[in-house]
């Protein structure tokens, strides 16, 4: 799969339409699914996977294969969203874990039997975009460690640091809500 | 190299997703057999894990690859119209060097990337960049297309702390974001790159990397 992909890549480099709409039909959902669990606006999400293809059509012959496809295609797509935020001049929503709550509490208080879709939903929006990056790229795509620091370019540990850091506000959310409590 | 507690812990994720080597994987395994807190947090995490997985998106699907493929056959004819323009018109020659289609996107990604930091831009006299911009496109005084330096900024700046580092280095923004999200920045006239770029290397937490573009 991975070599077929990085060929796509290499007709695309040289102008091949089909190979771009075969890459398309590949990486569309996972790609749309990561930028709109950032963003939370649909339609802005689809505009962004337009330019993050737009982008692939024109840089696709500077692909060297140092890295796999699927990483190159989400480092794109990871920027392109750093540039909507950048130009919304979105301001982070939560980036300290607060104090109170405890962590074995949250994940005993019934989440797990609960499939509470909509409280995730609320609480994945309450992430800064770093944390949100990084429970996506794990969870929605099962990618490793290194891919994801790969794509975010930064080290290992400090995507594992976010995962740390947004697994306890995110359980810390989920408990408040599902208790009825408020949470800040 | 043995790990500590702590350290094995941050594999947590990882251990739900499935993605440790063996050695990693039976570490972990080890601690959270042994610790409920733990084991609360695996099953948790594997409970978001499958939430999210499960959650429908409603991609743009073959509408969204018309669109693509439009706008790429849309980008093929300006490009061709581009190249055969500059072959008639003697005055073009001098940025031939912009036909490929790879360095016609940069130049027009710089011309919307300059749109970013337009309040700074129509608040300055005109620089030697703007006198010498051509028909179809634009060359510096000495003929080079590209900037001095090469810029990555922080994920979480601000456009506001990055127009205001802009604008203490007396620099602008000539093209990106590059697919590695890095941006092509020159001086505006009579300012020094090298004072720029110290400028730029102090911007901690806005500015993430600097480096000449001509080493």
């Amino acid at each position: 799969m991975s070599e077929n992909h990085h060929f796509l890549v290499q007709q695309v480099g040289q102008g091949d339409k089909q190979a771009l709409a075969a890459l398309y039909r590949a990486y569309e959902r996972p790609v749309y699914k990561f930028i709109v669990s950032r963003l939370n606006d649909p339609h802005e999400a689809a505009d962004i996977l337009h330019e993050v293809f737009m982008d692939i059509w024109r840089v696709a012959a500077s692909f060297e294969g140092r890295s796999q496809v699927r990483t190159w295609i989400f480092g794109i797509a990871y920027r392109k969203v750093i540039d909507a935020h950048r130009k919304r001049a979105r301001v982070t929503v939560t980036d300290e874990v607060p104090e109170t709550g405890d962590v074995a509490e949250a994940a005993d208080a019934g989440f797990a039997a609960k499939q509470e879709a909509e409280h995730l939903r609320f609480c994945m929006g309450t992430l800064s975009d770093d944390h949100r990056s990084a429970v996506s790229l794990a969870f929605y795509e099962d990618m490793t460690c290194a891919e994801i620091a790969q794509i975010a370019g930064v080290p290992e540990g400090t995507i594992k640091s976010r995962l740390h850091h947004a697994k306890k506000l995110l359980l810390h959310c989920l408990s408040g809500r599902i208790q009825g409590r408020v949470v800040a | 190299m043995t790990r500590s507690r702590e350290e094995i812990e941050l594999d947590l994720p990882f251990l739900v997703n499935g993605t440790l080597d063996a050695e990693a994987r039976a570490e972990i395994e080890a601690l959270v057999a042994d610790d409920a807190r733990l084991a609360a947090e695996r099953d948790a995490l594997a409970t978001i894990r499958r939430e999210m997985q499960a959650e429908e998106v409603n991609a743009p699907g073959e509408f969204g690859l018309a669109r693509l493929m439009r706008d790429v056959d849309r980008q093929s004819v300006r490009d061709a119209d581009y190249r055969a323009g500059s072959e008639t018109d003697g005055r073009r020659g001098v940025i031939a060097q912009l036909r490929s289609r790879t360095t016609l996107w940069q130049a027009v990604a710089a011309v919307a990337v300059l749109g970013i930091v337009a309040q700074s831009y129509f608040m300055r006299p005109p620089t030697s960049f703007e006198v010498n911009v051509a028909p179809a496109g634009y060359v510096l005084a000495g003929g080079e297309a590209r900037g001095a330096l090469v810029v990555g900024f922080a994920a979480d700046a601000t456009e506001a702390a990055i127009r205001d580092v802009l604008l203490d280095a007396e620099l602008e923004i000539v093209a990106g974001p590059s697919a590695l999200g890095l941006y092509r920045l020159d001086v505006l006239e009579g300012a020094d790159v090298e004072n720029a770029a110290g400028i730029l290397r102090s911007a901690e937490g806005i500015v993430e990397s600097v480096e000449n573009a001509r080493n």
